[in-house]
This record gives structure tokens, C-alpha cells and sequence, in this order.
């Protein structure tokens, strides 16, 4: 995880404890993040990520995540993932 | 018949399905053309339909759907109003691509006359428009529709899912190899699956391993914002996965074995070749559409659906359907009528009614129950509503009414009003006639005519279905000059169908003109006015077990009423025994039963007997009369009345004894028996016994008969 001024990026591969950590650590700073960035390369692996990075989305629109605009990952390890974020 | 065949027959058909709901959405869209919710929706089935066509190389249509696509993207996304002349247009449009359909499944060489016309209107709109208002040729420039594109092409709204798993399905069987089995998994893990260790993207991995192809869809709409959430917990709504690959149906389930049982649906999705086909002439196929009724509505109350611009959206909810061949319903409605059979046998039995236990009587309880369940829900089956046959009835009004130059107004009720769907499809035509016979000569001729009679310039018709003693009725109003009985008279005894002699009542008079070759039209135009067609209407709907009756006002209106049963199959019936036999009379028709006093009961000279019931006069009829039984003649005050009601009003049958009531299908008679009108049916009771099903509406004639009339 980097924090460049008001961007984050994270990689998307991390376990269930580093998600928890993730939110532990964002929840009191989302008022000042304004973009979280994905490593280029990272696959996503866990539904519970991408639920927390909705969330976050949800709790703030303005915050610019441009992963989840994408709605689709596609990787051999887990197939075509489309998300449905309802907004 | 090849894969690529049968794939191209699923493509026809839903090709087939879009146009008839263009049809209907576009005469929708004409009503309220503010409707841009509708006219999304419309865009939507014609880009399906031009990729479809394009696919299957029926270029010509999809020539002409992509230049129709265009004119309607560009509305759509611009929102600027629609002229008159353009919505003709679009009607215009729809009705091309219909016939150019037609020309394609026949491969007939020529186009349908009107093609190059309405082709070259329409690009003429399109390149006026771009050109008078280059920005709105730039949608993805205006920000106001972006979050239409959005909604449209993304997966940001939930009421996509459905459709784009349906496609992505489509296209996974058309690449379907031998020995590769395609499976749609539902996921619905708990909230706690993370704490045991189980995130959907794992099952995704273990799929993925072995599959050919898999795609999944998150449904991330439960997903709360930050203060409500905690990533230990899983909100998915759900995930639904579709795979392709070798593995069995048993060797997908081993992935999911640790979950529970409510966490993980898997469906096998038959191969497109391994669809089961019998020759397309002999196959009907009916859309079923199957409610969700509770579950349905209790989805709707968790997910209310955003607001739109147009508060009344006329866009229709997307269906959940299943086609089921309508042999096999036949089949499965049969059995169930046996099974019917078989419950009453049971319920009935001495032998096993004598056994006092209290297990055995719980058991048949419980049998009567769920065969009464089972027998509702398969007969739900059969009915559909209406609606979708009164959508194709708006286009005959607004045809007519423009051939016509009648303004009109179109009332429309009961479109949820259910019917049987063998019923159904024969309902059109006749439907038509009278919709167009109503507009052409029930309304009055001219605008003029009408203000001279004291009303609005606008005509009205209405349409309407409800249920009405036991029957659906469907009926068509106008507000017209209403029909003129000398007229009929002297029309009927000029052509030989009276002798003028007769006493006819109001109903026999304008009954005389369903008469083959009747028509008191002075000009005939070529939408009716021949005297062919109501004829053709009455025996149409004879055919269904039904009637028309008119009632008409002179100066007011006019209303046609298709009077039909509720089902062609099993009616719930009060047995009754008559001179020692059994009749059944169906239920909806009894009003009570009851053992006159001797005071209420009159018999007057060559009237017949009656009963005087709050200040009513109800003719008595005994059933020995009216199917000549040997029996001894007891009075009406011995026996029993069962007060029912009729057509042309109430009647007391008289009884012997009440015997009780019953679900009971119904078994044609054989064709001796089947010219006694006053019989509509037999049944098998319980005991195995046949009984015959009163046609009580046939009673009554029979009585006036043998009394001279009223």
C-alpha cells in the first residue's frame, strides 16, 4: 500500500487480514483520499475486497476508485468477473 | 436439424417475441411520448433485434433496423420532443420491420412495398437532424445522458442481470462443444462464510480450474455504506456464476459440499443441439408466465426502484418466463384431473371412512389439501392475463380510427383479468371484428353528427374484462348512435330471417345481427359492413363454450359481450340427486338452497311453478321434467330448491336431495349426448359413478318454452 498525497493504491491480492487492516487504516482518512489507485498487475481475490472498496464508494461518490468503474475483471485464475454496483 | 440451426430458431423466435413488443411499445410510446424510460426499452429490443439479424444474415432487415436504431438512439439520448409526423413514422417503421421479418423467414426475393420509402424517410430524419443540431450527434458529450448509457450498457442496474446472464448463456452454447456441460450456480453465502474461511472468489478458482469458460456476476447492491459495513461480514446479495466445462453436474456439486445447502443452487443448462424439437408445424409453445407472487413483490419492497423523469413509466417490468410445450401441460393437466379423481375415491370410500383412527383421517386431510394446492397451481398454469391480447387490440383502434377519421378514446379495464390460454388465442380475431364493426358503424359517422346528438367530438370505446357469474366476460363498448331495431326488423324480414310474425325481445333483435349475411350498414367500407365477420364472431365463440350478447341504447351505445367459462377443464360442483340420479350444478352459478315453505310456492295457469323470495317471483324447475324421468311427483315444498343464477335471471332447481360438493373434472360426452344443451359435461365421482354437469343457463329457455315465453 502507498499513500501519494491524496492517492492510495493498494494491490488487490491480499488476505482476509490484510483487508481488515485496509479498513482499519482508511476509515478515519477517507475524507482526505481522493483517488485509490490499483498495482498494475494485481488480480483481485476476494469478494470481501471488492464489497469494502464499494462501500467506501458508496459512503463517499466524489472518491474516484477507478478499478471499480471498470465493473469487469477477467483473469485465468478465476474466469470473467463482472460487479454490479447499482448506482 | 443442425446446432447452428437450431440456435438460428431460438434467435427467430425471440426475434419474433421483440417485434410483437415493439408493436405494442410503440403504440404506448405514441400515447405518451414524453415516455423516454419507453423509449430506452424500445431502443433496446430493436439493437437486440438488429445484431440478431445481422448474425443470421437477414441483412435486409438489419439494413433497415440500424438506420431505425439510429433515429431512436438519437431521441433518446438528445430528449428532444417528438413531432407527430415522426411518431407516424416509428409506427410506420415497426410495421416494415415486421413484414421485412416475414420476407426474410419466407426468403421471399422482394422487400415489402413501402421499404425504400420508409427507409429513405427515415435516414432523411436522421441526417436533418445531425445536421440542424451537431452537439446532440455527440451523445457521450451531453452529461445528462451519460447515466442513461450507463444504465443501458453497463451492469449498474440490477434488471440488466437477468438479461445479460441470458445472453452470455446464448452465446456460451453456441460454442458448446460434445462432452461439455454448461452450469449456472447460484451463491447466496451468509453473512459468516468469511469467519468459516469461504469468500466467493475461492469457488470462482476451484470452477475456473477445470472450465472452459466461466463468468461470473456480483450483485454488490446489499453493499452498505462505511458506517453500517465491516469486511468481516459478507453482504453479497449474490453471485451468479456460468461455467462451461467437462466436469458433472455431481463433480461441480463437491466444490460447494462445505457449504450449506441454502448457500449454492447448481442448474445444468441443456445444449442448444440437445433442446428437444419436434416438427415446428405441430408444436405450439406457449410463454408461461410464472409468478413469483409473494416473493416477488416482497423483492420489489427491498428494492424500490429509483426515480426516473417520467414518474409513469409505461417501460414493462421484464418477465420471468419458462417455455413449456403445450402437449405437456395437456398431459400434466390430465393427470392431475385423475389425480383429482383419485383424492375424491379416497375421501369418499366407506370402506376407508369406516376405519377410525385418527392418523388415517389426518392423512386424508392432509391429501385433500395438497391435491387441492397442486390441482389450483396447475391450473394457474393455464390462465395468462389478458393484457397482452388488449395491447394488440389498442393498434387495431388506432388504425381504424385513422382510416376511419374518427377521434376516439380508448378505455381499457380489467387487463390482469386471467384466461385460459387455450381460450385465448382464438380471441383475436373475433376481438378485432367487433373492435372495428364499433369504430366503423357503432360511432357515429361525423364529427358533426355527434355534437348534433349532445356529445364530445372524441368517441369512446371500451374495453373490458371481469369475471361475472362464474365466466369472464369481455366486452366492447362504444358510446356511439347505438343500434336501431326497426332497422334490424325490417332488414331481417326483407331478407327472410323472420317472418315479422314473432315477439322478439330486445336481445333476440339485435342477436339477429350475428345472422350469416346480416348487416344493416348502408355502405360498406373495408373494414366491416359486409355481414360477414359477426357471424363468423358468434361461431367463434360458440366453439369456446361461450356467447355474445349486445345490448344496445338508441343514441347511446352499444356494448358486445364475449361471455366465456373460466376453464376448459375442472369446475368445482354441487352434486345433487334427482330421481335417482346424480347432477352436478357448478358452484360459482348457486346462489342457495333451501326447502320452501309451503306458503311461498305458486303455480300459475300454463306459467309453471314459482317461489316468491324477497318480493322475487323465481320460476321452479324440477329436473324430472326436463330430462323426461319416471319418478314420483312430490311438491316443491318436500323436496329441495337449489337457487342458481343464470343468463336471463334467477331459477329454483328443484332436487331431491343435496348430495355435496365437489371438484370434479370434466369429461367430454359422447356426441349423442352432446346435442342436449341443457348438459355441458359429465364427470367421475369418487365412487366411479358418472354424473352430468347442468348447463343452467339452458334451463330457462326450456321452461319458456313449455310456457309459452314470459
Amino acid at each position: 500500500m502507498q499513500f501519494d498525497g491524496d492517492e492510495l493504491t493498494i494491490g488487490l491480492e491480499l488476505s482476509m487480514e490484510e483487508i481488515r487492516e485496509f479498513e482499519q487504516f482508511i476509515r478515519p482518512r477517507l475524507e482526505y483520499i481522493e483517488t485509490i489507485n490499483i498495482e498494475e498487475g494485481s488480480l483481485l481475490k476476494s469478494s470481501a475486497l471488492l464489497s469494502l472498496l464499494v462501500s467506501l464508494k458508496r459512503t463517499r461518490p466524489e472518491l474516484n476508485i477507478p478499478f471499480l468503474n471498470q465493473g469487469i475483471s477477467v483473469s485465468a485464475a478465476y474466469g470473467t468477473v463482472h460487479w454490479m454496483c447499482h448506482d | 436439424m443442425t446446432k447452428q440451426e437450431q440456435v438460428k430458431a431460438i434467435f427467430i423466435e425471440e426475434a419474433g417475441e421483440i417485434i410483437e413488443k415493439l408493436d405494442v411499445d410503440i403504440l404506448r410510446f405514441e400515447e405518451n411520448p414524453g415516455d423516454f424510460d419507453l423509449l430506452n426499452e424500445i431502443f433496446r429490443g430493436v439493437h437486440t433485434l438488429k445484431g440478431n439479424a445481422n448474425a443470421f444474415g437477414f441483412t435486409r432487415l438489419g439494413e433497415f433496423v440500424h438506420h431505425f436504431e439510429d433515429v431512436l438512439d438519437y431521441y433518446r439520448t438528445s430528449k428532444e420532443s417528438i413531432e407527430p409526423d415522426q411518431l407516424e413514422l416509428f409506427v410506420e417503421s415497426v410495421d416494415i420491420i415486421t413484414e421485412v421479418m416475414t420476407c426474410e423467414l419466407d426468403g421471399l426475393p422482394d422487400l415489402p412495398q413501402g421499404y425504400d420509402e420508409c427507409l429513405e424517410k427515415i435516414i432523411r430524419l436522421i441526417s436533418s437532424k445531425k445536421g440542424e443540431t451537431p452537439a446532440a450527434a455527440k451523445p457521450l458529450e451531453a452529461p445528462a445522458a451519460l447515466p442513461d448509457l450507463a444504465m443501458e450498457f453497463g451492469l449498474d442496474c440490477v434488471e440488466q442481470l437477468e438479461e445479460k446472464i441470458s445472453e452470455v448463456i446464448l452465446v456460451t452454447q453456441a460454442v458448446q462443444e460434445e462432452g461439455m456441460n454448461l452450469f449456472r450456480i447460484h451463491l447466496t453465502l451468509d453473512g459468516d462464510s468469511y469467519k468459516r474461511g469461504f469468500d466467493h472468489m475461492l469457488f470462482l478458482n476451484l470452477l475456473a480450474e477445470k472450465a472452459k469458460a466461466i463468468e461470473s456476476f456480483f450483485d454488490m447492491s446489499s453493499v452498505a455504506p462505511m458506517d453500517q459495513f465491516s469486511c468481516d461480514e459478507n453482504t453479497l446479495k449474490s453471485v451468479t456464476v456460468i461455467v462451461l466445462t467437462p466436469q458433472s453436474e455431481e463433480e461441480i456439486r463437491e466444490n460447494f459440499e462445505f457449504l450449506f445447502d441454502h448457500e449454492y443452487s447448481v442448474t445444468k443448462i441443456e445444449a442448444a443441439a440437445a433442446v428437444e424439437t419436434t416438427e415446428p408445424a405441430a408444436e405450439e409453445t406457449a410463454v408461461i408466465e410464472m409468478r413469483r407472487g409473494e416473493d416477488r413483490r416482497k423483492e420489489e419492497r427491498r428494492e424500490p426502484r429509483a426515480p426516473s423523469d417520467t414518474s409513469a413509466s409505461s417501460v414493462t417490468a421484464p418477465k420471468s418466463t419458462i417455455r413449456i410445450d403445450t402437449f405437456k401441460l395437456d398431459e400434466l393437466f390430465d393427470s392431475v384431473g385423475e389425480l383429482v379423481i383419485a383424492q375424491n375415491f379416497i375421501a369418499q370410500n366407506e370402506k376407508i371412512r369406516s376405519i377410525e383412527d385418527e392418523s388415517i383421517s389426518r392423512t386424508i386431510e392432509t391429501l385433500s389439501k395438497i391435491t387441492k394446492r397442486i390441482q389450483d397451481r396447475v391450473m394457474s398454469l393455464r390462465m395468462v392475463a389478458i393484457r397482452d391480447t388488449f395491447d394488440k387490440m389498442k393498434r387495431v383502434v388506432r388504425d381504424t380510427s385513422k382510416k376511419t377519421g374518427k377521434e376516439l378514446h380508448l378505455n381499457v379495464m380489467g387487463e390482469e383479468t386471467e384466461i385460459d390460454k387455450t381460450m385465448i388465442d382464438s380471441l383475436s380475431d373475433p376481438l378485432i371484428h367487433i373492435i372495428r364493426n364499433a369504430i366503423d358503424h357503432g360511432l357515429e359517422g361525423s364529427a358533426a353528427e355527434r355534437i348534433a346528438a349532445g356529445k364530445k367530438v372524441e368517441g369512446t370505446i371500451t374495453l373490458r374484462a371481469y369475471h361475472k357469474s362464474g365466466s369472464i366476460v369481455i366486452s366492447v363498448s362504444d358510446d356511439g348512435r347505438g343500434i336501431n331495431k326497426e332497422k334490424v326488423l325490417q332488414k331481417a324480414i326483407e331478407r327472410g330471417v323472420i317472418s315479422g310474425d314473432e315477439n322478439l325481445t330486445d336481445s333476440q333483435i339485435f342477436g339477429l345481427i350475428m345472422q350469416p349475411g346480416f348487416s344493416t350498414a348502408d355502405t360498406i367500407s373495408d373494414l366491416s359492413g359486409r355481414g360477414v365477420g359477426l357471424d363468423v364472431v358468434k361461431t367463434s365463440i360458440e366453439k369456446l363454450r361461450g356467447k355474445v350478447e349486445i345490448e344496445s341504447r338508441e343514441g347511446e351505445g352499444t356494448t358486445f359481450s364475449m361471455v366465456l367459462p373460466l376453464t376448459l377443464a375442472i369446475i368445482d360442483g354441487m352434486l345433487v340427486q334427482a330421481a335417482g340420479e346424480i347432477y352436478i350444478i357448478p358452484t360459482l352459478s348457486v346462489v342457495e338452497s333451501f326447502r320452501p315453505e309451503r306458503e311461498i310456492v305458486h303455480a300459475l295457469k300454463e306459467k309453471g311453478e314459482f317461489v316468491s323470495m324477497r318480493g322475487q317471483h323465481i320460476p321452479v324447475i324440477r329436473l324430472s321434467d326436463v330430462f323426461d324421468l319416471e319418478t314420483e311427483r312430490i311438491e316443491p315444498w318436500e323436496g329441495i330448491l337449489v337457487c342458481v343464477e343464470t343468463e336471463a335471471g334467477r331459477i329454483a332447481i328443484m332436487v331431491d336431495e343435496l348430495v355435496g360438493r365437489q371438484q370434479v373434472v370434466i369429461k367430454p360426452l359422447g356426441k349423442s349426448l352432446a346435442r342436449l344443451k341443457e348438459i355441458s359435461g359429465g364427470a367421475i365421482l369418487g365412487s366411479g359413478d358418472i354424473a352430468l354437469i347442468l348447463n343452467v343457463d339452458a334451463l330457462r329457455p326450456l321452461i319458456e318454452a313449455a310456457h309459452g315465453g314470459n
